[in-house]
């Protein structure tokens, strides 16, 4: 047997035997332990009593809920060692079916007690408030120290399986009303007995840290869900990724500026012609040359006619005299209009324009063949060509792929807090309606609330 | 990570756009024919457009 606090806050070990079935009982947290349960019988004994009063008995296979997280396992949490002294199982019913998640009590002998929470793979380490949050009963949020914490869910939990030491009478059955409010990654947890309120106060822990820092062999459970208190992994990206998208607009902005403002936008040809309709010869021909300048570029070619009530097709190529390189393409420009017992109506326009892209510099000219019906008159045209013409649409495009990043992370973090909320006392109603959805789902999220009114930390 | 990745993908997007507005690409689509003999523009009737055959009334309402 030994006693005592070892030098350096390294938790020591007592040992005792259950008064009803003789088993060995290791007390870690020595006169901190308020209750003992022995793991053989689940007697729940009076560790304050020296005889170790029996208080409770509650049935349970010894090996019906083994922590994840063994008793007398040690690991150092925020730079102190802890030792596991105490597990239990609590539970809360929602719409009938029951939600079980557990609580490991850490123990040192100079910091005093500390808390685990685990569901579902999700972890927090729970502290107990030192001071009592800015709040009152039924408020849809609370304040701690600056920070506002929107409540989340209140539920009835029951305690359904004990191990180990407590600093409190732990009893099998014994409920609590426990609220939650959440400001991820931590979450105020206020548990109501009777008229006494405990405060305690969790963050979100990953568990592969916890396995490493109590030296764990395998690997944790992978968490299922989003839990209440879960920091989204997408809310500092959003801020990031719409400061990114509005640095890319802006510098969009510069480059457009540069090149409408340093754009040839030169006119290279302008000629009108006639077509008439009334003679059956081949209408083809071809313009003079012209020269396009500077590096390849687009070239804007635009047909202009005052139709009316007509249509003219082009077929246009535009050659380069030297090379013999053609860019085909054919427009068509139509103007109608009329009344109807609907009113004025008119369609087409008496102008249309094409972009011809990455043309060289060169010597070109233009192969025009113009169709319409026939007998329709002359139909007066003209052609205007303008090389180097800044285009606008590729700007457009370019805002929409720089918003693209931060629409997408923007839509992931609403859809991990609307994962988050809908399981709260706010979910959507179709999670109220539909009772066998619910019923199926493993991964509500439950209470972190420690049934606890000892050590403050 | 996912910055350097945004970063990346923005400074695409604007060398992108920089490189489709010097090279002046557009979004409609020209077909091209290499070696047009020279004696088109002797005689124009001697090309025929791809579009050429196409009966190209589209009429009002």
């Amino acid at each position: 047997m030994s006693g005592g606090p070892a030098p350096g806050g390294t938790p020591q070990v007592k040992s005792l035997n259950c008064p009803k079935c003789g088993a060995t009982l290791t007390l870690r947290s020595f006169t901190n332990a308020v209750t003992i349960v022995c793991s053989s019988c689940h007697s729940i004994l009076d560790a304050q009593d020296p005889r170790l009063r029996i208080l409770q008995t509650f049935k349970a296979a010894t090996d019906e809920d083994p922590p994840l997280i063994p008793l007398g396992a040690r690991g150092t949490i925020r730079g102190t060692v802890y030792e596991v002294v105490g597990f239990q199982r609590r539970t809360i019913h929602v719409d009938g079916m029951p939600y079980s998640w557990h609580e490991y009590v850490l123990f040192n002998p100079f910091k005093g007690f500390r808390y685990l929470t685990e569901y579902n793979g999700h972890w927090n380490d729970i502290s107990i408030l030192r001071s009592v949050p800015i709040w009152s009963p039924g408020a849809s949020s609370l304040n701690y120290l600056g920070e506002t914490y929107q409540h989340f869910q209140t539920a009835q939990a029951s305690t359904s399986f004990v191990l180990g030491e407590f600093p409190w009478q732990v009893r099998v059955g014994e409920t609590a009303e426990v609220s939650d409010y959440v400001s991820p990654p931590r979450v105020i947890s206020a548990e109501r007995t009777g008229k006494e309120i405990t405060w305690s106060m969790g963050e979100y822990m990953a568990g592969r840290d916890l396995w490493k820092a109590f030296k764990l062999s395998g690997d944790p459970p992978v968490p299922i869900g989003v839990y209440e208190n879960q920091p989204s992994p997408m809310s500092a990206a959003v801020k990031n990724v719409w400061w990114m998208a509005a640095a890319g607009l802006v510098l969009l902005v510069v480059l457009m500026m540069v090149f409408f403002s340093t754009a040839r936008d030169e006119q290279v040809f302008s000629q009108s012609y006639e077509f008439n309709t009334n003679v059956k010869t081949e209408a083809s021909f071809v313009t003079d040359t012209f020269e396009l300048k500077g590096h390849t570029s687009d070239v804007e070619l635009t047909t202009t006619s005052q139709l009316d009530n007509k249509w003219i097709y082009l077929n246009y190529a535009l050659i380069n005299q030297d090379t013999g390189h053609a860019y085909d393409f054919g427009r068509e420009v139509s103007y109608y209009h009329g009344y109807d017992e609907d009113g004025f109506w008119s369609e087409g326009s008496q102008t249309d324009s094409v972009t011809i892209p990455s043309v060289p510099p060169g010597n070109y000219y233009l192969r025009v063949e113009p169709e319409s019906d026939f007998y329709r008159g002359t139909i007066y045209y003209t052609i205007t060509l303008r090389r180097d013409v800044p285009q606008a649409s590729f700007f457009g495009l370019g805002a929409l792929a720089l918003l693209i990043p931060a629409a997408l992370v923007t839509w992931r973090s609403m859809n991990f807090e609307h994962l988050r909320w809908a399981e709260s006392d706010y979910g959507s109603s179709d999670n109220d309606s539909d009772d066998s959805e619910d019923d199926d789902d493993p991964q509500r999220p439950v209470q972190l609330g420690i049934a606890d009114d000892g050590d403050e930390r | 990570m996912i910055k350097n990745m945004l970063l990346l993908y923005g400074i695409a997007v604007l060398a992108t756009v920089a490189v489709a507005e010097y090279r002046g690409w557009s979004l409609n689509r020209v077909d091209e024919v290499l070696n047009v003999p020279k004696s088109v523009r002797d005689n124009p009737g001697s090309y025929r457009s791809v579009y050429g055959f196409y009966h190209h009334y589209t009429g009002g309402k």
